[in-house]
């Protein structure tokens, strides 16, 4: 039977072309407007405006012609486009001219995203995406404009036909019923409501003009949202707003240093005299004070502006257990939804980078295989395919094991307590931290050339007769490079100090665990980061040595999963090579892992 | 340490390896040399060309010995690889020494090559592909090849779970 996706296509689509279009034709618009004031007065005001109603009936013309060419386009591609679900394949049908169909075994299927821009959330449609495992070069199956009750019906049909295909037969109500029983069922934890639920809520109960009565579409076991804490400490110490705090200090900087070298006398002179001249000026203060007021209140605005974003963004954040599955949806105005089975898990990852570490929080994803961006979005999909998938952005570390018991209660018995790294890996750290990779270090040792080549090869002469200036000035200046350089030493000292403090935390907390079904790896440091991999995902094992650890009697460890685009390696430097060993031996399959009963 | 994998690559890959390995460097050997003879040729006042391809063809010389040589035998003494029943083990490298112990479970397909050269020899490598990166066993007998790849297949096959 052919499903064609919703009308929407046609008309929504259109509108996002003409939209673009007309985007297009105003910066064309603004050279003509240009160029017609620009020669006001030349001719006459006859031919003038003359020439401006052609030219401008000549855009609307073709403006018109094209927007038309691209809605009989999109109106006839929507005849064309439809896809199926057969016993054992989902296939999309498309194109008018070249024909391309795609087709997805069920058992091919990782993940099925949907996602939802303001516009199309206001009609209840939204983008479906199919994600497969095909290798490196693969890419998400993307369906268009499916109204809310399609996209679930349509995840839904895909999960339990995936289940069916895997049990050789049609995974029925009952049966799902029945595993959603097995696992335990949690309520969500207290305060779990923050302020922007209320608008998510909203949203759902009005769900779109076209989105269609809800689709019961499995048993939720264990669901959570944000609190209000959590959601505001997620938005502030979201990485972009770091970086645009970041950008805007560089740039109040520069204010300042562009106002202190106005202030700066251009001619030779006692440069103190003239600053104080200049500086107890009361109008130089006050355009300096207002100066440095504006670019700290703007800082402030693209601060608050971008804290603000990043918390509608996970506004009305959810994550649930549904069946065997693991739904998150998240975003206040854009929506995103995604779904993943719990067979397609390739890792639990528990992130806290330095702030989270600091406050005890950590963020809580799941690597799961991505498909490589096949639409436009590439730097979104790019992100989120470094990030896997969100389970929790600003979780406390103490309800982490809570959370993944409601969630995934399949990752339960993962091992407990690490193998720790052989005392040799903390000196052998050190020198890699702090020396072979020191920015410390390596500053040192720059200033220290640089020191000497302007002390010892140049001197105040040579420097002076350089430069042509007065040997007393070049005194000065030399005394000035001086001071700075015993900063720059300062500020080395304390970047050493900090590496060596990262690497003693590695080496404390670092280390690998497994049992029979999970192995569980930390890499520590300012940031930690804790990997729990079932031994089922993990792809190939690694043992790499070089001649300096083969002296030292460690090896490093690497783990390849499938996670990610084309896969990803985790690592972790200098395990002692008898535990390694040991690791590889674990890697070989099992007797009873290794025939499993042909179900 | 877990011990070495026992079986080694068939000894016709050192030839295999000094063969391509000589045809590499020649190429490289003749794009970096081949201007500088131009120029010598049509300048022949510039000496310092010529000291270039002195210096060229010195390396090239160096480099000849060192693949030629030297290297062979020591990779071929590191390379070894495991075949048992449900994985794949392999040891190589000569500073960096690496070892990966594949489960056939987790190998989605097998491919067997052959270029050229080691049609010649009558060797083929064979390339394990998992879902996350492949490996490749340069030189092995194309009987040795055909069970390793019928090996991988069956027990794909029983995989329970793809991915």
């Amino acid at each position: 039977m052919k499903h064609r996706v919703h009308h929407s296509y046609m008309w929504l689509g259109s509108i996002r072309v003409g939209l673009s279009i007309l985007f297009a034709y105003a910066i064309a618009l603004i050279s003509v407007f240009v160029q017609f004031f620009a020669k006001g007065g030349t001719r006459g005001a006859y031919t003038e405006s003359l020439d401006f109603v052609i030219s401008a009936a000549c855009l609307v013309g073709t403006f018109v012609l094209v927007v038309g060419t691209m809605v009989v386009y999109q109106v006839i591609s929507y005849k064309y486009l439809y896809f199926t679900l057969s016993d054992t394949e989902f296939s999309l049908y498309k194109g008018v001219i070249s024909k391309k169909r795609v087709h997805v075994p069920y058992y091919r299927v990782q993940s099925v995203d949907q996602r939802a821009s303001l516009l199309q959330r206001i009609f209840g449609v939204c983008t479906v995406m199919i994600d497969t495992a095909g290798g490196s070069s693969n890419k998400a199956v993307t369906v268009p404009y499916l109204t809310r009750q399609q996209a679930e019906w349509l995840r839904s049909e895909l999960f339990s036909r995936k289940r069916g295909v895997q049990q050789g037969q049609r995974a029925n109500a009952a049966a799902s019923g029945s595993a959603a029983m097995r696992a335990p069922i949690g309520q969500a934890p207290e305060g779990s409501g923050n302020v922007l639920d209320f608008g998510s809520q909203a949203w759902e109960e009005y769900g779109g003009l076209f989105g269609g009565e809800e689709v019961e579409t499995g048993r939720v076991s264990f669901e959570y949202g944000l609190s209000n804490k959590e959601l505001l400490l997620t938005g502030i110490s979201n990485n972009t707003s770091f970086l645009l705090v970041l950008f805007a200090i560089l740039g109040a900087i520069g204010q300042i240093a562009q106002v202190l070298f106005g202030v700066f006398p251009k001619q030779g002179g006692d440069i103190a005299h003239d600053m104080v001249v200049h500086a107890t000026g009361s109008a130089a203060i006050g355009f300096f004070a207002l100066v440095a007021g504006c670019v700290f209140v703007a800082m402030l605005v693209v601060w608050i502006i971008s804290a603000l974003t990043a918390c509608i963004g996970y506004g009305g954040f959810r994550a649930r257990r549904r069946d065997s599955r693991i739904e998150t949806e998240r975003g206040l105005l854009q929506h995103t939804f995604q779904g993943v089975d719990v067979d397609r898990v390739q890792a639990v990852v528990v992130k806290q980078g330095f702030i989270r570490r600091l406050l005890g929080y950590c963020e809580l994803s799941l690597a799961k295989i991505d498909a490589a961006s096949a639409n436009d979005d590439s730097t979104k999909s790019n992100q989120q395919a470094q990030q896997g998938m969100v389970i929790h952005p600003f979780v406390k570390l103490s309800r982490v094991p809570e959370i993944l018991q409601g969630l995934l209660p399949e990752y339960q018995d993962a091992p407990e307590g690490l193998t720790p790294l052989p005392a040799v890996s903390l000196r052998r750290g050190l020198i890699r931290r702090c020396i072979l990779h020191g920015s410390g270090f390596w500053l040192a040792v720059c200033v220290t050339a640089a020191l000497a080549a302007i002390n010892v090869l140049c001197g105040v002469q040579g420097f002076a007769s350089g430069f042509e200036v007065s040997s007393e000035y070049a005194a000065m200046i030399l005394k000035v490079v001086n001071y700075c350089c015993v900063a720059l030493y300062i500020f080395a000292i304390v970047a050493a100090v900090l590496e060596a403090i990262g690497c003693v935390l590695w080496f404390r907390e670092s280390g690998f665990a497994y049992n029979e079904r999970f192995m569980r790896l930390v890499n520590s440091g300012f940031s930690k980061t804790e990997y729990c991999i079932p031994r089922q995902k993990i792809q190939y094992f690694k043992l790499r040595t070089n001649p300096f650890q083969r002296r030292s009697k460690v090896a490093t460890l690497m783990v390849r999963t499938a996670a990610g685009v084309g896969g990803t390696t985790v690592r972790l430097l200098d395990v002692a090579q008898s535990d390694g060993s040991a690791w590889l031996a674990w890697g070989e399959p099992k007797p009873h892992a290794k025939r499993p009963t042909k179900a | 340490m877990r011990e070495m994998p026992k079986t080694q690559l068939d000894p016709k890959i050192k030839k295999v390896w000094r063969i391509s390995d000589a045809i590499w460097i020649t190429l490289i050997f003749l794009a970096c040399f081949v201007p500088f003879l131009i120029v010598a040729c049509v300048a022949p006042s510039q000496t310092w060309a010529v000291i270039v391809m002195a210096a060229v063809f010195g390396a090239y010389a160096l480099a000849m010995i060192v693949f030629m040589a030297v290297l062979p035998p020591i990779r071929y003494a590191r390379w070894r690889f495991d075949l048992t029943e449900d994985y794949l083990e392999i040891a190589k490298g000569i500073i960096w020494r690496n070892r990966y112990l594949i489960p056939f479970i987790r190998v989605q397909n097998t491919d067997t090559r052959q270029g050229p050269i080691l049609r010649a020899f009558g060797l083929s490598s064979v390339t394990v592909s998992t879902a996350a990166g492949e490996h490749v066993i340069p030189g092995l007998g194309s009987d040795q090849a055909d069970i390793l790849r019928d090996r991988a297949a069956e027990l794909a096959r029983i995989a329970r779970e793809d991915v």
